[in-house]
């Protein structure tokens, strides 16, 4: 089963994205493995799209400081295939002085080594936010040199429902030129369908 | 920041992360750079590095050799094979064994010897063969007299050869002979070494073309056990002319315009007499090894011969006395 992993800075939309993508894709209800960096340990939990929502997204930044990955399936042309989706907590600039994002940090970059696909969650209304962990950074720059080396690298510009998001597209098509591209909001599942066939062309 | 810090491999670059040693960033980029785990431990095991400087004077060595178009572009893809193999073992991808054993087919005097001695300095460079020596034997050296014989021979053979190559001329005629041939169980002594001690040494079965093919016909167990087969084409006149003027020109002699007309005089008639194992840069050489003596004799009489005459190889200093 290939292992499609979701990346990018706090609070850019990963676990909205995530559930919602996995419920597009016909996954209820859905089924989470949590991988706790703490003590290495996993639990299950089992939720319905909207309970899931509820409880494992929030406005503020650093929400999910773990892995929470979900099978789903993914019609494919012959018979139905399954993929792995991998949510991750949120990559932070610089050194963060909390060990406990240290360790989901040292988690992510972990499962991302592993993963076969990449998808790269920006924030496209927050591009520019001087000072804001949302905010474009070297981080996203190293993410995009790193998903070069796997099967698939997508950018998901989400957000895209926010006025200020335009501008925050073009940004992101400047700086991150030859890579593919694709507005989302994961909130009202917009375009989703291109994630989708991108994800189905790779497995 | 990360530039302080030299993680051997992913793991560690991890743990420095949630050590608080790497920025997010950094770790992303040292990802990228290093190798995968577990690597560290065994390249530490690994045998010591190549001497670059070496192994390019080597190859510079081989690219000399004139003509063997055929055979260095062989000799590159081998290279470039062993090269990429172990770089994939570095990184953890599966590798093709690099099995080097090779048939070399070609007439006397065609370059299989000396080929087949820088090779065994370039593995040996290349930190393949711990000694890169090159071993020559024949089939007296590996047959013996009576039962048992051949195999201790063959063995002792091998034996001496661990480390660097085995070359064994001719060695179609470890099959001739029959069934009853010592020659039979000198082949299956050295299929058993082939396996016996793989990996430890190189072995290269050379002989006339027609001669190696039938051979291999006639045991095809062994053609699957060589899977590098290298054919050495003749020289042609203009390649023997080259390896003359290498030669000469090597040991600070020169030739005279008249002497080079001759030789090439010899040469073509050795070619039309021909002779199907013409084409032999042996010959040049027993024929310029003669004529620097004979040179010599010319000069020993002159009372003070200049630098350019004690240099100079003229016409009649070829093929001794007088066939102009």
């Amino acid at each position: 089963m290939k292992r499609c992993i979701i990346i990018g800075k706090p609070n850019a939309g990963k676990t909205l994205f995530a559930l919602s993508f996995a419920a597009y894709l016909g996954a209820n209800p859905l089924h989470l493995m949590f991988r706790h960096p703490q003590n290495n340990t996993t639990s299950w939990k089992t939720f319905h799209r909207e309970e899931a929502i509820q409880e494992l997204t929030s406005s503020k930044p650093h929400h999910t400081r773990n892995l929470q990955q979900l099978v789903v399936p993914l019609p494919a042309r012959k018979g139905a295939k399954r993929i792995q989706l991998i949510d991750t907590s949120g990559l932070v600039e610089g050194i963060p002085e909390q060990k406990d994002i240290r360790r989901a940090m040292a988690q992510t970059l972990a499962a991302v080594r592993d993963a076969h696909l990449i998808l790269h969650i920006i924030d496209a209304s927050r591009v520019k936010a001087a000072g804001a962990v949302e905010a474009l950074g070297e981080v996203d720059y190293q993410v995009a040199q790193f998903g070069q080396l796997r099967d698939g690298y997508l950018i998901l510009a989400n957000k895209i429902d926010l006025p200020e998001a335009k501008e925050g597209l073009d940004i992101i098509t400047r700086e991150f030129a030859g890579h593919q591209i694709v507005p989302i909001s994961a909130l009202y599942q917009q375009g989703f369908k291109v994630v989708k066939q991108f994800v189905q062309r790779r497995i | 920041m990360g530039d302080r810090v030299h993680p051997a491999n992913h793991d560690e670059v991890l743990r420095f992360l949630s050590e608080g040693k790497l920025s997010t960033a950094d770790a992303l980029r040292l990802l990228r750079q290093t190798r995968t785990a577990g690597v560290a431990a065994k390249e530490k095991a690994a045998p010591p590095p190549v001497n670059p400087e070496a192994l390019r004077q080597t190859l510079a060595q081989l690219n000399l050799l004139v003509g063997l178009n055929e055979v260095k572009g062989l000799v590159r893809e081998v290279l470039a094979f062993v090269e990429i193999q172990n770089r994939r073992r570095q990184e953890g991808l599966n590798t093709e064994p690099t099995v080097l054993h090779m048939i070399f087919k070609g007439n006397p005097g065609t370059g299989k010897t000396t080929v087949a001695r820088i090779l065994g300095k370039i593995l040996h460079e290349m930190a393949l063969l711990p000694k890169g020596h090159l071993v020559e034997v024949e089939r007296a050296d590996l047959v013996g007299e009576y039962i048992g014989h051949t195999a201790l021979k063959t063995r002792e053979q091998v034996r001496k050869a661990l480390g660097g190559i085995l070359f064994i001329d001719e060695a179609y005629s470890l099959a001739r002979g029959g069934e009853k041939d010592f020659g039979k169980e000198a082949i299956d002594t050295l299929v058993k070494a082939m396996e016996d001690h793989k990996d430890q040494f190189i072995l290269i079965l050379a002989g006339y073309r027609l001669e190696m093919e039938y051979f291999l016909q006639t045991n095809p167990g062994l053609r699957s056990r060589f899977p590098i087969h290298i054919e050495f084409i003749d020289y042609t006149l203009d390649e023997l002319l080259q390896i003359a003027e290498l030669f000469i020109a090597e040991r600070q002699y020169k030739l005279s315009p008249g002497a080079k007309a001759k030789l090439l005089r010899i040469l073509q008639t050795r070619i039309s007499r021909s002779e199907a194992n013409f084409g032999n840069a042996r010959l040049v050489r027993n024929i310029l090894e003669k004529a620097i003596r004979q040179q010599a004799v010319r000069l020993v009489n002159v009372s003070r011969p200049t630098r350019e005459e004690l240099m100079l190889i003229t016409a009649q200093d070829l093929e001794g006395r007088g066939t102009q």
